[in-house]
This record gives structure tokens, sequence and C-alpha cells, in this order.
């Protein structure tokens, strides 16, 4: 009898447990597995505009793509754009970071006007960049290093708004795993005899290297995603030299386009996929250094 | 009637065992401490009287009814825990009313409530600070909630988990003395856990010394600190330790160790060359005896009295002296005298007490 | 912010002189970090295209012409979409956190089949943004009517811009963590209490976590008011747009009136504003709740 009452027990409470999980899987079940499960479906047969005709064009089909000049050039400029934006955030964000984390009068403030670009979507920061690049109006319309008209500098100009938008983002991270820092630590080292600039390189840096390597793949997933600055700034030009992956995969959305669309789309996934697992590998390295 | 008693019960986490055919009877009222250095399984006995664990063998039984299968909230006890595990974002009311609304089949009306919670923080005290919330409270404060929250169900049996561990020294030994007084006011069953000896010792009507899962002596204070069952209980009750020395029995009145002939008396079921381990407490030695040598390893001044820590044969023994004794020092020789009646002797081989 | 480095022990002097010279440091960060909006200030008060277009953009502001703002709130017609974006982004703020309770509650605190791999699979969405998967969705939506471009309506719009975004593992995540931390004493006394699956969720564990619950309701209004790639290919009327395409909008209609662009841009920054103004700590400890262990 006491088994029989465990086991129903056990019953309700799988079943109780099942029901919270329901509505989450239920959203993600139509708009995250099946869209993925969709990619490959459009990325697998070709359609026709003028007929319900498909063709199947298998893996062969996705991989003709994945090496099309398009997609090499889409995977080149986002990749470009990374590098653009992911180490000049992480530099700027140490920077503001050490600088505000210290004992003065007024602190704060400093704190949250470094904060404050958070404030500003994609979107909000792509107009406030225009006040400064505008090659007609902007302050610096006519610094040809961040000239959008021109092929060799658009991105880099693209890149900046974002960058300026992630400073909140990177400066609160950084700060955040300063501060997780032990003051014995800091204590100890100036003890050790080591100078500001070396405890800095010896002590702060290693100590704050997981919160790097999380806020360089937070970065890396936002250059991934960005779109919206790249809209706003170029809309993809001059000469298609600011079309990152996203951007062509928006733009081929219509009926006769999906199997390339999809393709891409795969490009992209396996992109974060390997950031990914990129990142858990260096995480769970650094937890054996640890032990 | 709420005695509690445990008929051969095992718990087993996966492979471990926690606690390992355990039989014991609690009987109505008594403040019984269960004892024992950690993980000696003396908290998941305590778990599984308050339903917090499954028992995985044998019965545990509340008062006539066996609880193995009765949910927590449904058995007739209440528990206070090592961190008190008071609810931050409620205020000392709420927390003492929380089990009485929790629970949805036969709860109590509002101003039924209001007057327990008002009876059980007036018995602790606490009337004072019901609107506070826990974090502005003294950690003495916060255990009294925790007590007022356990006594609001009135329950038949209490369980205390190491409750006093989280509270310095000074407020610990006032806090013993009125958990006692408590335990005669509300007239029920206290178990009590603790590592503590000194806990054990003065608040407990009885302990149940625990090692390894298995229950090893259960009796009056007195009575275990005098007559420890075996030399774990003998090593473990008592501060300083019992003073051990392995030996062979010579006769039925002398064991020889090294360094001298310890008198025993009335060493049962052991005969002459058997292998034991005779135990004396160091107030029961006296130096200027000629039963053991010893040399002094290094002295403790405690104020009233010193102890004189020593080295007899292999082992270190520790001599409890007046504070105004005659001065030793550190590298004398000295001769240790016993009192055969206060010589405790174990069989080496099983641990057991022979005499 | 809590700990700070201690100041080391050096004469008075020094160490006024030090601070003097981070505060110089400070405050030029501040100027470089506050520039980009400034400029834009500038320029949405400096009056319409002629100033706009001078060769030699000013420091200063050619003209303090405060109408731009009124203007651009009404000629771009602001005030509505201001309004459908806090619609869209109580509801996905609302229902993210309801669906993310309620899965982490289950994984958190109940043993059922397939549990690993139930979260291997939530998780698992992380990699799947709807950056990536926009090409299907948009054909799911169309599929089920709730993208229609003869009959977009209010209805219609309102549900494709937040049924994706109903669940999120990154909710989940940090809810899940922080019902983890709840002590393991506090879950039993609520057992022995007497509480309910249901009572024990909302009356201990949500109000014992709820900095974590907070933080994560910040970033999730972060996320849904700052969206911008779904709503640009998901609604089909610019009467449905929300603040981030009605911007986008309104700048490529008015190219020789940016000065009412830079004040739009200015105005739909301003809820994320007063949010992080307000809720400054949240939001720190969310952002952070992955970077510092």
């Amino acid at each position: 009898m006491a088994v029989v009452a465990a086991r129903s027990r056990k019953a309700k409470e799988a079943l109780m447990a099942y029901a919270m999980l329901a509505p989450l899987l239920a959203v993600f079940a139509v708009f995250a597995y099946y869209p993925f499960y969709r990619l490959f479906q459009f990325a697998l047969f070709q359609k026709f505009s003028n007929s319900d005709e498909e063709r199947f064009v298998g893996f062969q089909g996705i991989w003709d793509n994945l090496s099309s000049d398009e997609f090499t050039s889409g995977l080149w400029t986002t990749l470009k754009f990374m590098l653009y934006t992911v180490p000049a955030g992480l530099v700027l964000g140490v920077l503001l970071a050490t600088a505000a984390h210290r004992r003065l009068k007024g602190i704060k403030i400093f704190q949250t006007i470094f904060s404050s670009t958070i404030a500003s979507s994609v979107a909000v920061s792509s107009v406030v960049f225009l006040t400064l690049i505008n090659r007609q109006s902007g302050f610096f319309q006519n610094v040809e290093f961040l000239n959008l008209e021109r092929t060799g500098s658009a991105l880099r100009g693209v890149a900046l708004s974002s960058v300026w938008q992630n400073i909140g983002l990177t400066f609160i991270i950084v700060l955040a795993g300063m501060q997780a820092i032990p003051e014995e630590i800091n204590e100890a080292a100036t003890l050790d005899g080591y100078g500001p600039i070396r405890r800095f390189f010896r002590v702060t840096v290693p100590m704050i290297s997981p919160t790097l390597l999380f806020l360089a793949v937070v970065l890396v997933v936002q250059a991934l995603q960005a779109y919206a600055q790249i809209e706003l700034l170029t809309l993809g030009g001059p000469q298609g030299s600011t079309e990152t992956l996203l951007y062509k995969i928006t733009e081929l959305q219509s009926r006769t386009d999906l199997q390339t669309g999809a393709s891409f789309a795969l490009g992209l996934f396996v992109l974060t996929l390997l950031i990914s697992v990129g990142q858990f590998v260096m995480l769970n390295r650094r937890v054996h250094y640890d032990n | 009637m709420s005695q509690v008693t445990f008929t051969h019960v095992s718990k087993h986490f996966g492979d471990s065992i926690a606690v390992d055919d355990m039989s014991l009877q609690i009987d109505d009222r008594e403040f019984m401490v269960l004892l024992g250095p950690s993980g000696c399984g003396k908290t998941t006995a305590l778990r599984m009287i308050a339903g917090l664990e499954t028992v995985t063998s044998g019965d545990v039984v509340i008062g006539n009814t066996r609880v193995n299968d009765i949910a927590a909230s449904d058995r007739d006890i209440a528990m206070v825990f090592q961190s008190y595990a008071l609810y931050p974002h409620m205020t000392v009311r709420k927390n003492i009313e929380s089990p009485l609304v929790a629970r949805r089949n036969g709860r109590l009306n509002s101003t039924e409530r209001a007057r327990r919670v008002a009876d059980a923080a007036d018995v602790l005290g606490l009337g004072d600070y019901l609107d506070r919330k826990p974090g502005a409270l003294s950690g003495g404060q916060r255990q009294r909630v925790a007590l007022a929250r356990a006594i609001v169900r009135r329950p038949e049996v209490f369980l205390m988990d190491e409750p006093l561990s989280n509270l310095d020294a000074k407020l610990r030994t006032q806090t013993r003395l009125e958990l006692v007084e408590l335990w005669r006011r509300l007239e029920t069953t206290f178990i009590y856990v603790t590592h503590d000896q000194v806990e054990a010792m003065t608040m407990g009507s009885k302990i149940a010394v625990m090692t390894a899962g298995k229950l090893q002596q259960v009796g009056a204070p007195q009575a275990v600190y005098e007559r420890p069952a075996n030399l774990f209980v003998a090593a473990f009750i008592g501060s300083p330790p019992m003073n051990l020395l392995e030996g062979v029995l010579e006769t039925t009145q002398a064991a020889s160790v090294p360094g001298g002939r310890v008198p025993v008396a009335n060493p049962a079921s052991v005969a002459a060359g058997a292998a034991v381990t005779v135990g004396v407490r160091p107030e029961n030695l006296h130096v200027g005896g000629s039963d053991v040598e010893a040399t002094v390893a290094s002295i403790e001044l405690l104020g009233h009295e010193r102890n004189v820590i020593c080295n007899v044969g292999p082992a270190r023994w520790v001599v409890r002296q007046g504070a105004h004794d005659a001065p030793l020092h550190v590298g004398d020789t000295i001769g240790l005298g016993v009192d055969p009646d206060y010589v405790h002797v174990f069989d080496t081989a099983s641990t057991a007490r022979v005499n | 912010m809590t700990t700070e480095p201690t100041p080391t022990t050096e004469s008075t002097p020094t160490r006024r002189w030090r601070n003097l010279g981070w505060y110089v440091l400070l405050t030029a960060l501040s100027i470089l970090v506050l520039f980009p909006v400034y400029m834009t200030f500038i320029r949405a008060i400096s009056g319409g295209a002629a100033s706009l277009f001078q060769k030699k953009p000013s420091l200063l502001p050619v003209a303090t012409d405060w109408s731009s703002f009124i203007d651009a709130f009404r000629e771009g017609n602001l005030g509505a979409p201001l309004l459908r974006s806090l619609l869209v982004t109580a509801i996905i703020v609302v229902a993210q956190t309801v669906t993310s309770t309620m899965a982490a509650y289950a994984f958190a605190f109940l043993e059922f089949p397939l549990k690993k791999v139930l979260f291997a699979l939530i998780m698992g969405t992380l990699l799947l943004p709807i950056e990536v998967t926009l090409i299907a969705n948009v054909q799911t939506m169309f599929d089920l009517d709730l993208i229609n471009v003869t009959d977009p309506t209010f209805g219609r719009t309102l549900t494709a811009l937040t049924i994706p975004f109903l669940a999120t593992a990154l909710g989940v995540f940090l809810i899940r963590q922080g019902f983890l931390g709840i002590p393991h004493d506090l879950l039993d006394a609520a057992r022995l209490d007497g509480y309910s699956d249901m009572a024990f969720l909302w009356k201990i564990a949500v109000p014992v976590t709820r900095p974590i619950v907070g933080s994560f309701i910040v970033i999730s209004f972060l996320g849904a008011y700052n969206q911008y790639v779904w709503p640009r290919f998901a609604v089909k009327s610019n009467d449905y747009d929300t603040i981030q395409i009605a911007l986008r909008n309104f700048l490529t209609d008015n190219p020789n009136q940016l000065n009412w662009g830079f004040a739009a841009a200015l105005i739909a920054a301003v809820p994320v504003l007063v949010l992080l103004l307000v809720f400054q700590r949240q939001l720190v400890r969310g952002l952070t709740a992955g970077a510092v262990k």
C-alpha cells in the first residue's frame, strides 16, 4: 500500500510539473522548434514562382548556397562587424569600469552616466549617430575613416554606433565583475609589492576573465543579430558592403528566395552554435583550472 | 500521548547508509537529545520523524500511529531549524501565523489565530517585535520567532535541529536554560539534535548517542557519563575527554599498560590476558600516585583549575588539578594514582564496556 | 556597487591631487559617452533644414527651437506607437514572467521523467533567436493569418507582435537559479507548515526571490521595448507600428527634417531612461547574473 501511495504521489508530482511547463513549451514548439524544422524544409526544397511545384535540392542545395559568394561576403561582413565591435566593446568596458571602480565622492553619478547608453535602443542609437557621421550634416562629416558612403569605411561607421550603444551594458557587466573581486586579494597584491599597473594585469584582468568571456559572447551574439543600425545608416550599401548575414536573410523572404534565405539562416544558426559551444568549452577549462 | 518509537528503522541514500537499524523509544514528555558527531545520522533520524525524509525500512510511530506514509504537514509535530528558516518577506506575526494559515483543512478562524499568535509571542517575549521583519531582528530574537512558530501549532512533539549553534556563546548558555523552562511549561515531548555534549548534558532528560548511523547508548545524561557503554561514547562525552590507554588484563584486579599498572574493578566476561582499553576521566586522576608514570608535556591554566597534559606511554592524558595544587613544570616526571572504582574497562577488539 | 578599493595610506595632499586626476578622467570619459546624445539634443533644437545642412556643424545650438519636440510628436504621430509599444511590452513582460516562473518552479522543486531532456531543449532555444528563425516564423504568421497584408487589424498585429515572445529560456534560467538559492531549511519549514504547490510558489518562493524576478522583469522590458527586427517584418501597416519602427519610418519619410527625427529618437528613449533611473539596481543584477559567479 505504501508503494502504491508513493507511486501515485510521484505521478501527481510529474503531472504538476508538466502542467507548469506546458505554456512555455507550447510557445517554443510553435515559434522555436517548428520554425527550426521549417528552415530545413525550406532549405531542402526549391520552390518556383509560377507553379506549386517544388524540387528537392537536398543538403547539396544548402551547401551550394553556403558556398556562394553572396553567403561568404555576408559572412565576411558579419565577421568584420564583430571584429570592429567586440574588442572595442571589451576595451571600453574595462576602461570605464576601471575608472569608475573607486571610492570617490559622487562616483555614483559617473557610474550612472556610463550605464546610461543602455537606455538607447539600436534604432535610437543609430539615429543619434546620424548627428555625428551623416555625410551631409554630421559633426564628423569629413572624417573619411567613418565615411558611410564609401565601401571601405561604411561598416566602421555602423559599428561605431553599436559600440557606443553597448557602452552601458559592457560597463555594467565589467564593473560588477571587478566589484566581485574580494578586497583582500587586491590588498595582498599591494603588500606583495605589485604596482597599480602590474596589479591590473596580474590580478584584476585574470580575476575578471570569466566576466570578459561572458561579455565577449554577448557582444558576438549582438553582432550576429545586428540589423537596425544597418538599415538606418546605410541600407546595406554602398554596393552591399554593409550587408551582414542577417541583413541578407531579411531580403530573401519572397517565395522563390526561401530556399536561399533558409540556408543562410541555418548558416547563421551554426555560427551561433559554434560560438556557444566555444564559450562552454572555455568556461569548463577554467573550472578545471580553479580546481 | 506523544511517545515516538523507532522500530528497526534504516535510511539509505543510494549506497550510503545514514541510519542503520535504529530502535529507540522516546517517552511522552521526554527531553530526548540525539547526540553525535556530524554525519552520524542524528539529523536524518529527526527528519524521518518530521516526515522530511522517507523511511527506507522499519517503522516510525508517533503516539499510536505509524507515520511512515503520512505527509509532513499532517503529523502532529513542529520543528525548529538550525538556520531558523524564517520567511524573510513576512513580518514576525505572519511568520508565527504561517503554520496556521498554510494548511487548508482544519484552518482556524482569524480571531482564534490571532489569539494563538499573541499567546506564542507572549511566551517568548516577542510582543514588541510582531510587525518587524526577520531581517531587522538579532540572532537571539530570530531564534525566538522560530520557537514561537513551532509552539503556535501546539504540537505533541517538538523537533529541534541544532537550534543554538548560530548563537554566540553567552546567548547559548542563557537560551539553554530557557529551552528547558519552555519544555517544563509545555509538558510535551522535545527531541533535540546536537553535536555539543554540553548541550546534551545540561538539557536532556535522556540522551541517545549515535555514530555512523548506529545508536550507541541511551540513558540519563549522568548515567551515560558515568558508565559509557563503549569506547566511542567514552571518548565522545566529557570535556576534556576520557583518558584511554590500551593494555592487557593481568588479573581481575589490574591491567598492565605502557608506563605502569592500572587497578580495575569487576571486569566481567573477559579473562586474564585479554587485550583491554582502560579509561580514566581527568578528574579521577591524582598527581603523586604510583600507578602510572607520566611526563608533563604542557599545562593549561583555566583560572579555577588547571589541566595537566602529560605523556603516558604512547598516549596523551589530561589530569585535572586545583589551581592551587603544588605547581608542576613541563618535563617533570610524575606518578599518577587512580581509584579502581573510577576506571572504565573496554574490550579493545569489540570496544564494548566490560566492567 | 558594494566594494570599492580601500585607499592606500598616503599623505592627504597626494591623495587630493590623485583624486583630482581621477575626477578629470571621469569627467572626460563622461563627455565622451554623452557627446552623441548632446549633439542629438543640440540638433533637435537647432531648427529646420537650413541650419541642419550647414557646412560647419557647430558644438553649440544655432537656435533654441523647442518646437521640434512637439512637431515630431505631432507630425510623427508618436503618441500611438509609444502606447502600442508599452502595451506590447507589458503583455510580453507579464507573460514571460508567469511562464518562466512556472517552468522554473518545475525545474527547481519537482521531480519528473525527462526533466534533464526538457531543460536542455528549453535552453537550446537560446540558440534560436528570432533573427535565426525569422523567415520561418514570418511564414508561420502568414499561415496563422496573424500577418495579413490586405487586412492588418490591430488584433492581428498585436498578437503577431507578442505571441512568439510569451516565453523565454533566459527567464527560466534566471528564476530557476533564484529558486535553487532558497535555503533548504526554508523549503522544509514550508513543507511542515503545509503549503500546497501553488501557495508555496506564489506566497514563499516568488517573494523570497523577488530581487531576481525583479531583475528579470527589467531585462524583459528592455528587450521587448527595444525590439526592431521582428516588428519590422511582422507589422504590415504603419497604423500599427511600434515606436522603434515608427521612429525609422518617420526618419526616412522626412529626410529634410532631421531635427524632427532627432527629437523623435530622444522621445523614444524616455520610457527606458525612466526605467533605468528607477530600477538601476535590478538592471545591474539582472544583466550580470550570468557574468559573475
